[in-house]
């Protein structure tokens, strides 16, 4: 198998041949990395932080490359803007799925994130992918872009997608490895949706989150834990102001779903190789660099999976600190 | 084989009657939305557009997710 034949970091002259060959690639890389590829096939979004088969990596000159298979019938490059969420439901195809990718903390980010689960073909079209970054030194400094390789068009706004059409034996199966379990307490829920809450009920009883998380020292670290029908969905923690009685996510939270904050996790090198072993190697992947931080793991591996890393991860909605897999599967 | 549209068993689901969980996280994740459908409003005619979307969602993945629904049928 060549290398543009599976998913892999590569140099900048092999994704140029890739492209220039005509394939379809979803990628992630630097920036500069992604601004020196030609026009072609391909969207992709700035990020510089990968699992490879060495082990977690930071690289501003490679690109992680995922191709669309050689089987699919199509892979079509577009972009959306924040007012334009449904329209991806709309364009994916009926047969097949979305890679989908977002510049991080802007309003396309936020409405995908909040909107998707409510449109038509949620679920149905299967929407995969992630959230472009940046250095995180450099966070308030550079701006996180995605790129429409087809236009040439780098974008800090919209979300750039590539609809892959697959043939009747083939369907897409997403998947998540969540190394978090919720740790018991009380279960927390709220009455809005949102990446900012306050009020909420904690127990049962109403209350405030930051103040409660305040009072009892909890390590914002660890996630809350969704329970969406026995699958854990996490929503992570970006900021809890006590004073402002605030807590900022990095994804919403849902009215109607029961929160519980997450069991510690010591060593997520080892969790996540308990967590994503069997089933194979994925035709695509992706990890949040909030693990990559916690848990330290530049240099060390993720199971054999291999991906960006990313400041969100897509598995039909927006997860917080999730590995996401993608599998083609053959369906007869 | 999927039961037809009219079959009781999709009242039951959308209605949480019939327990309906799985390792798959996109069926729970449907699971999860319905609920929270169903909640906000339970009315007829949202329990049969859920029922639809159930049946459309189930019909075209059925042989992604056979074993799950098979099991879930039973």
């Amino acid at each position: 198998m060549s290398a543009t034949e599976c998913a892999a970091v590569q140099s900048i002259p092999d994704v140029q041949a890739a492209i220039n060959s005509g394939q379809s690639l979803f990628l992630a890389g630097s920036r500069q990395a992604l601004s020196s590829l030609p026009r072609g096939n391909w969207v992709g979004g700035t990020i510089s932080y990968f699992m490879t088969d060495e082990g977690g990596r930071v690289s501003e000159d490679e690109i992680f490359v995922t191709p669309v298979p050689e089987f699919a019938l199509s892979g079509k490059a577009a972009d959306y803007g924040p007012a334009e969420i449904a329209r991806i439901y709309e364009d994916a195809p009926e047969q097949g799925f979305t890679f989908l990718v977002a510049p991080a903390s802007t309003p396309v980010h936020k409405n995908f994130a909040e909107q998707a689960p409510a449109c038509d073909g949620f679920l149905l079209r299967p929407v995969v992918g992630w959230i472009a970054g940046v250095r995180v030194e450099r966070i308030g400094h550079d701006k996180p872009a995605v790129f429409n390789g087809r236009s040439g068009a780098v974008l800090e706004d919209r979300c750039a997608a590539l609809h892959v059409a697959l043939p009747a034996n083939k369907m897409a199966d997403i998947d998540i490895v969540n190394i978090f379990e919720s740790g018991g307490g009380p279960v927390v829920r709220f009455e809005e949706a949102g990446f900012s809450v306050g009020r909420c009920l904690i127990g049962g009883k109403a209350g405030n989150l930051a103040a409660y998380i305040g009072s009892r020292g909890i390590s914002t670290e660890f996630p809350l834990v969704g329970d969406y029908n026995g699958t854990a969905i996490n929503v992570s923690f970006q900021k809890v102001d006590p004073a402002g009685q605030k807590v900022e996510f990095y994804a919403p939270v849902f009215p109607g779903v029961d929160y519980r904050f997450a069991k510690p996790v010591e060593n997520y090198e080892r969790a996540f190789a308990q967590a994503a072993s069997g089933d194979g190697s994925p035709d695509f992947a992706c990890n949040c660099i909030l693990n990559f931080l916690y848990g330290r793991l530049e240099g060390k591996k993720t199971g054999g999976i291999t991906g960006p890393i990313t400041f969100g991860e897509i598995a039909h909605q927006l997860l917080n600190q999730t590995l996401v897999k993608l599998y083609l599967r053959d369906v007869g | 084989m999927l039961p037809d549209i009219d079959h009781p068993v999709w009242m039951q689901i959308i209605t949480g009657k019939r327990p309906f969980q799985s390792t798959k996280p996109t069926l729970n994740l449907l699971v999860q939305m319905n609920k929270m459908s169903y909640e906000r409003d339970p009315s007829p005619a949202n329990v049969k557009a859920l029922i639809a979307k159930t049946h459309n969602f189930l019909g075209l993945y059925q042989a992604l997710f056979a074993d799950e629904i098979a099991a879930i049928l039973k």
